[in-house]
């Protein structure tokens, strides 16, 4: 067996070896039951009240968001809240776990690359997050009543699995971050707030100053949500967003590598202040 | 003449002391850190099929010492070899021979069961698809938890999820393996079973380095055993040749009621015995004396206590351990 594929398995055990442990607290799921409901739900009757489904309200609405389906627009919105939580929070906080509870040093003892505990854990947000979208696109048609075309679900799907990476790759940086300095929380919820604000999760982009606007297409979850509100609110094809979906995957590779670099420098940092048995 | 199977120079790591804020960070303040040595140039020979014993009190820098051998911490000065591979030129390869049992029960995933644990840990240790069935009934049987296999961990007994952890860095089928404490905190019926466990190790070839501050188990288990007290080494030898260096027979532990000065008295107990230590403390002398013969000793201590006015409340005497080993070199005990 050679190196790449002895490292692929233990990826693939890591993997497994967290899956199985979040299923052996089977309350964590239900939290994916009602929270990708009741947050956006809130929003969208927030917004009605507003409008009163005022035609004028609507039009300036869709001249800033490119759609008067507000509804969509917000679920969309919050799918990649869930998503972006699930993905900055999940890796860093399974690394933490593994630091606390005393297997990181066991993990590192062995001869696994360190790619396996820095990128498997995320694998674990994965599930979660498609079961929450599942769980949004039955609110939209339950609740609301709104079914996007089975073309466009598909087409979004494939923009989803593009952009998988990218978050990841940032989700992984913060993770890395885990070995030098123990507890993220208070960062991931920094970064948290500030994709919120600019990546329009609640409101379009164009509501932002423009140098904020500019900062905004820098990051990845803008292209993301941007893209798949296109192709379902106005039924884009990926042709189209191409540019787009490049672009998200170049910023995928260079984080990914960056979150390699930082975690190899963080290790080394870690093997000489003695931080990797500390917590 | 085989090579060693832990080779270490002059290694040295070296660790702040306190913190530095993030305040003095960003006020690029000098580090006024102070910087102590808990290890403080170790040189260290293992040779292949010896169980090795570091034996010292906690905070000696036996655990630091088994860390930078097992590439989880990198040392600041010195060189090691690891079964002749330079652990910081070649950690993997170090990690790939080496089976280490370092955090004890913390080092397990408790949610799951023994062999999803094993299985994972063979994973990554990349044994290879078509063995890891087999290794794995092997090293169960080996730590006796075949009949516990697919209990969850968190159900287990200490002493069971220290075997289960030494099962873990058998999976590789190293020819050394590093253990850290293995016995802490567990019962002496489960300390014999682990040390049990150990001996067969060696039995079947393999070199143990282990870490522990209980001297009954360096005496027992270790070929040899390196004494380390504050990041040195200040003897190695086997348990034997080292009791033998404190020229004793016997120790006695005397108790001693005194009123007044006591020196005289410790004056006159030294003619007769080593006094290794002397501790007063409420109106009780506490003296540990070496001697030949604890017949002669003995009433030779209560008359001079009776010429000191002083009463003799309590005698023990013992046969020599590793203990008064290291009392007699630091003047210290290893539980202090």
């Amino acid at each position: 067996m050679t190196r790449i594929a002895a490292d692929a398995r233990a990826f693939i055990a890591a993997a497994r070896t967290h899956l199985r442990q979040q299923r052996r607290y089977p309350t964590y799921f239900l939290g994916l039951l009602f929270w990708p409901v009741l947050l956006p739900s809130a929003w969208v009757l927030m917004g009605r009240a507003y409008s009163g489904n005022d035609p004028g309200a609507l039009a300036a609405f869709a001249a800033r968001a490119g759609s008067e389906n507000v509804t969509v627009f917000v679920f969309v919105g919050y799918a990649m809240y869930m998503w972006l939580s699930s993905l900055l929070w999940g890796p860093g906080t399974i690394l933490r776990q593994e630091q606390v509870r005393g297997t990181l040093e066991a993990v590192f003892l062995t001869p696994a690359s360190r790619i396996v505990p820095l990128f498997a854990p995320g694998v674990t947000v994965l599930i979660p997050m498609s079961l929450s979208f599942l769980v949004m696109g039955g609110a939209l048609w339950l609740f609301f009543g709104i079914v996007p075309p089975v073309a466009a679900i598909l087409r979004a799907a494939v923009i989803v699995v593009l952009g998988v990476p990218a978050l990841y790759a940032i989700g992984s940086l913060f993770s890395a971050a885990v070995l030098r300095f123990g507890e993220i929380g208070p960062i991931v919820q920094l970064v948290r707030g500030v994709f919120v604000l600019a990546c329009g999760i609640t409101f379009p982009v164009a509501m932002l100053p423009i140098w904020a606007q500019v900062g905004a297409w820098i990051l990845p979850p803008t292209y993301i949500v941007d893209d798949i509100r296109r192709v379902l609110l106005r039924g884009a094809g990926l042709g189209e967003l191409w540019p787009n979906l490049l672009t998200v995957v170049l910023i995928a590779a260079v984080t990914a590598m960056l979150a390699v670099l930082v975690f190899r420098y963080l290790e080394a940092s870690a093997r000489r202040s003695g931080m990797l048995g500390r917590f | 003449m085989t090579a060693p199977a832990v080779e270490t120079k002059n290694l040295v790591k070296v660790f702040e002391k306190g913190r530095r804020t993030i305040w003095q960070r960003l006020r690029r303040e000098p580090d006024r850190r102070e910087r102590f040595r808990a290890v403080d140039g170790i040189d260290l020979r293992v040779e292949s099929g010896e169980i090795f014993g570091l034996l010292g009190p906690n905070g000696a820098g036996k655990t630091t010492t088994m860390k930078m051998l097992a590439t989880l911490l990198i040392p600041t000065s010195g060189t090691i070899r690891v079964l002749g591979i330079d652990p910081l030129e070649r950690p993997r390869e170090v990690r790939a021979r080496l089976g280490a049992m370092l955090s004890g029960e913390r080092s397990l995933y408790w949610k799951l069961t023994a062999r999803e644990n094993l299985e994972y840990f063979a994973a990554l240790y990349h044994v290879p698809p078509t063995e890891t069935d087999q290794r794995i009934a092997g090293v169960l049987t080996a730590v006796k938890l075949t009949d516990r296999a697919e209990d969850y961990v968190e159900r287990y007994s200490t002493g069971m999820r220290q075997r289960l952890a030494l099962a873990r860095a058998l999976l590789p089928d190293p020819p050394l393996i590093i253990l850290d404490e293995p016995t802490v905190g567990l019962d002496p019926q489960a300390s014999r079973d682990l040390r049990d466990r150990v001996r067969e190790l060696r039995a079947q070839g393999r070199t143990v380095l282990l870490t522990t501050h209980y001297m009954e188990e360096a005496d027992q288990l270790c070929d040899r055993v390196a004494i380390i007290d504050h990041g040195r080494i200040v003897a190695l030898d086997t348990p034997a040749a080292l009791k033998r260096t404190i020229r004793a027979e016997e120790v006695v532990h005397l108790e001693i009621g005194v009123v007044g000065d006591d020196a005289p008295m410790l004056d006159r107990l030294g003619r007769s015995a080593t006094l290794a230590r002397s501790e007063r403390r409420n109106g009780t002398l506490s003296v540990t004396a070496h001697c030949a013969s604890a017949r002669d000793f003995v009433p030779a201590a209560f008359d001079a206590a009776r010429s000191n006015g002083a009463t003799i409340r309590h005698v023990e005497v013992v046969p020599v351990t590793l203990e008064d080993v290291f009392l007699a070199l630091t003047g210290r005990q290893l539980r202090e």
